[in-house]
């Protein structure tokens, strides 16, 4: 018999449904950006709702599939057989879908004065976010990798879409034709990996199928040496998510595509993505390879310190604000993927860590946008001279901004850190830590290189002789993100616990 | 549990932080009396408890030593926790630091630039200080360690003069690789050490568990050396100082005083308080040759300061050379030198203190630093000459002065230990009755050099009642130490009884009381 619990795939039918109601919206009544809006907003906020009940309804579902595993398996078609169903409701599922669509409503919000400027356009990009914001939760969700891969290519489209939004702006267009050439490569090497790993296990799914070949056979074909065909299919794997989370050496269309796409949009395209990443490659390591893990942690290892070092030495020459973000967030990459050297252990790191990076990298995205403009690529540093005196509070939200990317004590990215590399010591990997942390002193220097230019230098009168230089504001809607975006960051700095302790549970079996 | 005395007197100036901020920038004239009003506030606080603070005797667990302690959890999956208390060590640099805080906030009139952000970064600043010096977790101490990086680096790099861009990243950079090597001995020694201490139940980050872990040799001198790489940046010990000069010469006045008079405490406190007591083993092995490094600190920075043109820079310098006793006193591993090093602490942070404090005096009169712009100044200006010659006397260590129970105890306590360093290390108190007595002779004594010092004015009331304290606490613990010496020797001792409880290491029985009376009875 069929059965579908509609709770769990509830916000991907909301979304879908918005995505299509604000294009038809803008196509029939033309009642202009509020009412796409309404239904944008009204569906995003009913997700963050629906994935805080699945996670309290996360027991009840296990009950449902009881007999079958103790794994709340929601989406069965064919009868309770565990190596059927597509979709998989657990405590992981729930918490990054909460984490996707809250991050995905504020950059929603702070993109909206881009929006407002594209006028009769504003209404695909809207849709085109709803449907990005979809397919990233779907790929924490699959528990088939075919719908992992479907979930990353409806995400990454629409990405590819929207980085390339604002047409008059050269750049853009640079930066979405990189994206898409470099990112459907990426997509390709990730199928492959699928197809080698269904001809080494004879399944796509995590678990009940790929996560049983595993427990049984691996030692035994390890013994054997006929792994091969398996490893292969784990590296193209972490290959493809490795790309997409910007993880070194897979890094090189970031900086470009942060710099060139629009200031309103990147927020969006670069916080949901290494949200969805980390998860998917958390499920995918965690979940389908569990006891592979001396086969592919050395790899994420050898990943994780490459993109530290890689992401921390170019971040130091760069003299554009969105491409410094752009190399900060290939050595964040590798700090993260230090989480997963750990195995299940470093699962609730890696969540608060990413959790919070989101938020506050989507923070410093939305300064930039305010500093530069909605519908301008770059955002040089020397527009950031004297920031301090010129917009005060502006200047002191991105100094916390920085000071968290940088580790500071007392802000999310310091206990971060800290839970990261607390599971990477315990389980043996040391040396990953001081590269690491030595690297977080190099990155130091480009932190406070902004904010050098911000509070130590005297702003530059005039940008073009003859025009007075207007100090930045924010509009009402990036208003509401920053100010989201700094009490995640303070908050979680300060009394880090309650997080820390519901990203224990959202951990994938 | 008691009243959590500690907590507030952390929480104090940082509460006092968001009073002053929401002052209203255009009332300036508001900023420096608040200001020294909330800062009087916790030195209140800490004069009640140096009454009310008993002085234990030996013998005691190293847990039992420490009081007014309070300890809450504050993230549970780690083990860490909210984890403060006080020792006759930590009590005497709770003291300076209270103490320095006023002074320095009176020292600031001249402050002009964004005067309340400036204030706002001295309380948080006083926060994270006292933090440092009262927590007994260790990632609550790193947390307050670096805490304090961040406001320093805002005071110079906004405040500082010229070259301040430079030194203030210049001065992050360092102390943040150093720390950065103490993080990940941090986090190694509470997951697994600390793991191993709790019999597989979890990473445990309180001093007061990891002071009963057995470590092997190697994984001892591992951890020391990270920890130790922390502090000897903050100390600075040669060849670890070069941050120093640049950072105490491009820093406002209040921010040279704080440095030098309570920020490199911190180094000099971590390495007693961690280094020796968390890894003894590692730290008998490491003690000569850190104490090495610490004697060519001494005479280094005394030559360099000899040869300076720049008034600041000189004194700068001499911090090198004054910490370098310090350290030298740690590493002889004996009572004596230990507590010669405690005590110096205190009183560097009062001489050198009150040194910047005049060196900003004259600097807000003429705007330069240069010792060769000056000269004749004891004419126009009596009062700051004689200012300046009684601290730079006890800077030396004149007896009857502060400086010289200090260092006497630590070339005493070193002579026992380590003779040839002891030997050496006397060069530093002869260079530096060179370096700064003739610096003041440059200054203030000979004929009226240059016409711009004819009508200096000699300091006004608010400089002398910044001074005066300042001058009656040097002749006090000049003329009187044994209250702080009484209350530095059962931490002292603590320390020596755990390296001895750990390694073979035979600490000379000389100047210990305890030691010398059972001697007595076997006789």
């Amino acid at each position: 018999m069929e059965r579908i619990a509609f709770l769990s795939i509830g916000p991907e039918i909301i979304l879908l449904g918005a995505a299509v109601t604000v294009l038809m919206l803008a196509v029939t009544v033309k009642l202009g950006s509020w009412s796409w809006a309404a239904v944008a907003f009204f569906g995003l906020v009913c997700s963050v709702f629906l994935s805080v009940v699945q996670w309290f309804r996360v027991d009840d579902f296990a009950e449902q599939a009881m007999g079958v595993s103790e794994l709340p398996i929601i989406l069965n078609y064919g009868g309770a057989s565990r190596a059927s169903s597509m979709v998989v409701m657990d405590h992981f599922s729930s918490f990054a879908g909460f984490i996707i669509f809250a991050i995905g409503t504020l950059a929603l919000l702070s993109a909206w004065p881009l929006v407002k400027s594209l006028e009769q356009r504003g209404a695909e990009f809207v849709a085109l976010a709803l449907l990005a914001i979809t397919g990233l939760h779907v790929m924490t969700l699959a528990n088939n990798l075919l719908l992992l891969f479907i979930g990353l290519e409806t995400a990454s489209i629409a990405l590819y879409v929207i980085a390339g939004f604002v047409r008059e702006e050269p750049n853009s267009d640079e930066a979405a034709m990189k994206y898409f050439l470099l990112g459907s490569f990426a997509s390709a090497i990730f199928l492959y990996g699928i197809a080698l790993t269904f001809a080494a296990t004879g399944s796509t799914f995590i678990y009940g199928g790929i996560e049983v070949f595993v427990n049984g056979q691996l030692l035994n074909l390890m013994v054997n040496g006929n792994d091969s065909v398996l490893l292969a299919g784990i590296a193209l794997l972490i290959v493809g998510l490795g790309f997409k989370v910007s993880a070194a050496p897979f890094h090189q269309w970031a900086p470009d595509v942060y710099e060139g796409a629009a200031g309103g949009a990147v927020g969006l395209m670069a916080t949901g993505v290494k949200v969805a990443g980390f998860a998917a490659m958390a499920r995918i390591l965690v979940g389908a390879f569990p006891l592979a893990l001396p086969l592919w942690a050395p790899a994420i290892a050898a990943v994780a310190a490459l993109s530290v070092i890689i992401g921390t030495a170019f971040a130091v020459a760069q003299t554009d604000f969105k491409r410094l973000l752009g190399y900060s967030g290939v050595a964040h990459a590798g700090f993260l993927l230090t989480a997963l050297v750990a195995a299940e252990g470093g699962v609730a790191g890696m969540w608060f860590y990413v959790a919070t990076y989101a938020f506050t990298l989507l923070g410093a995205f939305t300064i930039a946008a305010v500093v530069s403009g909605s519908r301008s690529g770059g955002s040089s540093l020397d527009e950031y001279r004297g920031l301090a005196t010129r917009s005060p509070v502006l200047a002191l939200v991105l100094a916390v901004f920085l000071l968290s990317l940088a580790g500071f004590p007392l802000t999310a990215g310091f206990v971060g850190k800290v839970a990261v590399f607390s599971s990477a010591i315990a389980s043996g990997y040391l040396w990953l830590v001081i590269v690491g942390l030595t690297a977080a002193v190099a990155g130091l220097y480009f932190y406070l290189r902004v904010i050098v230019l911000m509070y130590f230098v005297e702003p530059a009168l005039v940008r073009n002789p003859g025009t007075a230089v207007a100090d930045p504001k924010a509009s009402g809607q990036q208003q509401l993100t920053l100010s989201v975006a700094l009490v995640v960051t303070v908050v979680f700095g300060v009394v880090p616990w309650p997080l820390l302790n519901l990203a224990k549970y959202a951990v994938p079996s | 549990m008691d009243f959590p005395v500690l907590s507030l007197l952390i929480v104090l100036p940082a509460a006092g932080a968001l009073v002053v901020a929401v002052i209203p920038s255009s009332r300036r004239d508001l900023f420096l009396p608040v200001t020294t009003a909330i800062t009087m506030i916790p030195f209140g606080v800490s004069v009640w408890i140096l009454w009310t603070f008993e002085i234990r005797g030996a013998g005691l667990a190293i847990a039992d030593r420490f009081q007014f302690t309070e300890r809450v959890l504050w993230f549970d999956s780690l083990n860490i926790s909210w984890n403060v208390g006080i020792d006759g060590m930590s009590l005497l640099l709770i003291m300076l630091t209270t103490f320095m805080f006023p002074i320095s906030i009176l020292a600031s009139a001249s402050i002009r630039k964004n005067i309340k952000m400036y204030m706002v970064l001295m309380l948080i600043l006083e926060s994270g200080l006292l933090g440092a010096f009262l927590a007994l977790d260790l990632l609550l101490f790193f947390v307050f360690f670096e805490m304090t990086l961040l406001p320093m680096y805002l005071l110079i790099g906004i405040w500082g003069s010229e070259n301040r861009i430079y030194a203030a990243v210049k001065f992050v950079i360092y102390t943040a690789a150093g720390s950065a090597l103490m993080l990940t001995a941090i986090i190694w020694l509470a997951v697994v050490g600390g793991s191993a201490a709790s019999g597989g139940g979890g990473p445990t980050f309180a001093f007061q568990d990891l002071t009963s872990i057995e470590l092997s040799g190697t994984a001892q001198m591992w951890l020391f050396l990270a920890f130790a790489a922390a502090f000897a940046v903050k100390v600075p010990i040669f060849p670890f100082h070069t941050w120093l000069p640049d950072a105490h010469t491009e820093a406002p006045t209040a921010g040279s005083v704080l440095l030098a008079g309570v920020l490199l405490k911190l180094g000099t406190y971590g390495l007693l308080r961690f280094n020796l007591t968390l890894f003894p083993k590692a730290a008998v092995e490491a003690a000569p040759w850190i104490a090495a490094l610490a004697v060519i600190g001494i005479v280094y920075g005394a030559l360099v300061a000899i040869v300076q043109p720049d008034l600041k820079r000189l004194i700068a310098y001499t911090s090198v050379s004054h910490l370098g006793f310090i350290v030298l006193g740690t590493f002889a591993l004996t009572s004596q030198g230990l507590q010669g090093g405690v005590i110096q602490m205190i009183n560097h942070g009062l001489t050198t203190g009150a040194l910047f404090l005049l060196v900003g005096m004259i600097y807000d009169r003429r705007k330069t630093r240069l010792i060769s712009e000056y000269g004749g100044l004891g004419k126009v200006m009596p009062l700051c000459a004689g200012f300046f010659l009684f601290t730079a006397l006890a800077s030396v260590g004149l007896p009857g002065l502060n400086g010289f129970i200090g260092e006497f105890k630590v070339l005493i306590g070193s002579y026992l230990g380590l003779p040839i360093h002891a030997i050496v290390a006397t060069l530093g108190v002869v260079l530096a009755a060179i370096y700064l007595l003739w610096s003041y002779e440059r200054i203030f004594t000979g004929p009226i050099a240059n016409a711009k010092n004819s009508y200096l004015a000699d300091l006004n009331l608010r400089e002398i009642g910044i001074l005066v304290p300042v001058a009656a606490l040097v002749l006090f613990l000049g003329l009187y130490p044994r209250p702080a010496l009484d209350r530095i020797e059962p931490a002292v001792e603590a320390i020596l009884e755990r390296i001895e409880s750990q390694t073979t290491f035979d600490v000379p029985t000389f100047g210990r009381e305890v030691e010398v009376e059972a001697v007595g009875t076997e006789e």
